[in-house]
């Protein structure tokens, strides 16, 4: 055969292996981006921490304020201090407040590489309000001069739907809190809890700078420059940590009145990383209307995407409608999210069902990759099932699946449960009902189980 | 895919590091596909390196509405056409034609690309016009549509159907020696 008799098939063998200095480049941008990206999210005023605050019975506006102001001074502060001020009363105050406005300026100095400097500067106004939920506006400065809108959030802890207006972009997204909250990778597990950055800090040495006048108000400040401080705003693997951390307390009110953050860092590369952020006119219990917590309708020219909620109960019954179709049972392992391409395409591959075989005659002539990826599109609400009960695992909501022993016919056995609070346990049945339990029928519907 | 929307979604929510799962499933890919559109390895690299770090900055705002591994492709493709606007600035006349190089199927440089096999054909691709020599290979080896390709080069898919039909025709004319 001529080489010119099959063109295509000569031109399908073309293959280049990248090398291993393009390998170190891409690898080595991407960590940039990371550390970058690290830093940024740890001290904007970003709605990832609002959405955790929102999304956590425990961590209603009392501890948001506390997060966004207070956190970083750590609990040694919480002691009372020799001028009388103790920041656990402080708390107890701002407990009380129904809602509150801050205004929030940050501006990082970062390097991406020595002759690669980067600057990020936003300044938000943000308005929190344990009725309504949270809305953020920033904005950025304009390279014309003066400041051009930037973003805005809009949570809703009702509706539990965040809408978040990207100006600079011109995007408008919508979407589920839960579905974020329940997916949301390592990287925000150690800060997205405010009980874990409070206890991350409990070291912290603090010295109190006396009394002071903050806009004609009486104020004691408190300072920390101890780079052992773990906050949000310090956490940093990187070498030659400098904080330095002050907060404002109004002397009368005992509420919050000024914080102010500065932190830096050298990576591995020897490329230092700064940041510096003050919340500022802090006003306590502040009038406000539910309209300002509604979000515009989409700007004219704006894209909008809407991110679906995956999460929920319907989402877990149509992954398990779909392993009766494809596989004749329940997957009987549903909490390995990593090898969940693996388990579905092995459970496809032992399967006789209809479908499974109508989509075997499909593939037939595939690549083993096309393949893979042809099962796991069939496979997509399965996909959502694992994630789903992953999220479970991650809230510590007790999920139990017992999808090994029972199977579709098996219409009273508990196949998936979890706890939806002290005393209720949602059940879905091998039958694919759904209903709400006491943990004591549970108790009894599990001890019928096969083992 | 599901895989690839998975890794956009994770992408989209700040999760960078989903970045090195996809540059090293489709790595060898993009720079293959380069490599084809430029005749040029290092050139390659560095177009495939562009666009991750234009990948990385979409951080947040990246929407996929196809498959990951054809936007990725067609970045590729638009970088590799702007490198090869740039080279033609740079010395005046279409870098295809101006390589001495190139006109020399044996040349050591074809079988350090792809390898003895393939020398030939990739020495008959460097020939191509550019134009021809991207349908070919966007639509050969990245199974990218016509109607697709049409929209990246802002022609109409007649127009790219007859690129695709010319340099097939001139590829099997080179191939079978008919052109020197």
């Amino acid at each position: 055969m001529r080489p010119s008799d099959n063109i295509n098939e000569l031109i399908k063998k073309l293959q280049l292996k990248a090398s291993a200095e393009l390998d170190k480049r891409v690898h080595d941008d991407i960590s940039a981006a990371l550390t970058k990206s690290e830093q940024t999210k740890s001290v904007q005023p970003q709605p990832n921490i609002w959405r955790t605050i929102m999304k956590s019975p425990i961590t209603k506006l009392a501890t948001a304020a506390i997060v966004i102001i207070a956190c970083v001074i750590g609990l040694s502060l919480w002691r009372t201090t020799s001028s009388g001020i103790a920041l656990a009363d402080v708390l107890a105050r701002v407990e009380q407040v129904k809602a509150f406005r801050c205004k929030v300026s940050f501006t990082m100095n970062d390097q991406i590489a020595p002759d690669k400097p980067y600057q990020f500067e936003v300044r938000s106004t943000i308005l929190l309000s344990r009725e309504y939920g949270l809305k953020v506006n920033a904005e950025t400065p304009d390279p014309n001069g003066g400041w051009m809108p930037y973003a805005e959030t809009y949570i809703s802890d009702e509706k539990k739907t965040c809408v978040e207006i990207a100006h600079t972009k011109k995007k408008y997204v919508r979407e589920e809190l839960d579905y974020y909250a329940e997916t949301q990778g390592d990287q925000e597990e150690d800060w997205s809890d405010p009980g874990t950055i409070l206890k991350a800090i409990i070291a912290c040495k603090y010295e109190n700078l006396g009394r002071s006048t903050i806009d004609g108000v009486e104020v004691e400040g408190f300072r920390t420059t101890d780079p052992n401080c773990r906050s949000p705003v310090s956490e940093s693997r990187w070498s030659n940590p400098q904080v330095d951390v002050k907060l404002w307390v109004d002397v009368k009110t005992r509420l919050p009145v000024r914080f102010e953050e500065f932190s830096s860092s050298v990576d591995e590369r020897g490329n230092t990383h700064s940041q510096r952020q003050v919340v500022h006119d802090v006003e306590w219990d502040v009038p406000f209307t539910a309209a300002e917590f509604e979000p515009p309708p989409v700007p004219d020219g704006y894209e909008v995407l809407d991110v679906p909620r995956l999460n929920d109960e319907e989402t877990a019954i149509q992954g398990l409608k779909r392993c009766i179709e494809l596989f004749g049972n329940y997957l009987e392992n549903i909490s390995d999210d990593a090898g969940a391409k693996g388990i579905i395409f092995f459970a496809f591959e032992k399967s006789e069902t209809s479908t499974a075989l109508r989509l075997k005659e499909e593939i037939k002539g595939l690549t083993g990759e096309e393949k893979l990826d042809r099962v796991s599109d069939a496979g997509e609400p399965i996909f959502r099932l694992i994630w789903f009960y992953v999220g479970l695992v991650q809230d510590k909501k007790e999920p139990a699946y017992y999808g090994k022993t029972v199977t579709p016919k098996d219409a009273d056995k508990v196949l998936l449960r979890w706890k939806v609070s002290d005393s209720e346990y949602r059940v879905i049945f091998g039958d694919l009902r759904a209903e709400t339990v006491t943990p004591e029928k549970l108790a009894e519907l599990e001890a019928g189980l096969p083992k | 895919m599901l895989e690839d929307k998975l890794l956009i979604w994770k992408f989209n929510r700040g999760n960078l590091n989903v970045l090195r799962g996809i540059y090293e499933k489709y790595k060898d890919d993009l720079v293959t596909l380069a490599a084809a559109l430029l005749n040029d390895v290092s050139s390659a690299e560095d177009v495939v390196h562009e666009v991750f770090v234009s990948f990385i900055e979409s951080s947040r705002k990246f929407r996929l509405t196809g498959t990951l591994k054809g936007y990725l492709a067609t970045c590729v493709a638009n970088n590799a056409r702007n490198k090869n606007k740039a080279r033609r600035t740079h010395r005046g006349i279409a870098f295809d034609q101006a390589s001495p190089a190139k006109a020399d199927s044996n040349n050591p440089e074809f079988h350090a690309i792809f390898g003895e096999e393939l020398s030939q054909l990739s020495w008959a691709l460097g020939q191509l016009p550019y134009e021809q020599r991207e349908v070919l290979i966007l639509h050969t080896y990245s199974g990218m549509r016509f109607k697709t390709i049409a929209q990246q080069q802002s022609v109409s898919i007649n127009t790219v159907q007859g690129r695709y039909r010319y340099a097939l025709d001139k590829l099997r004319s080179m191939l079978n020696g008919e052109i020197k």
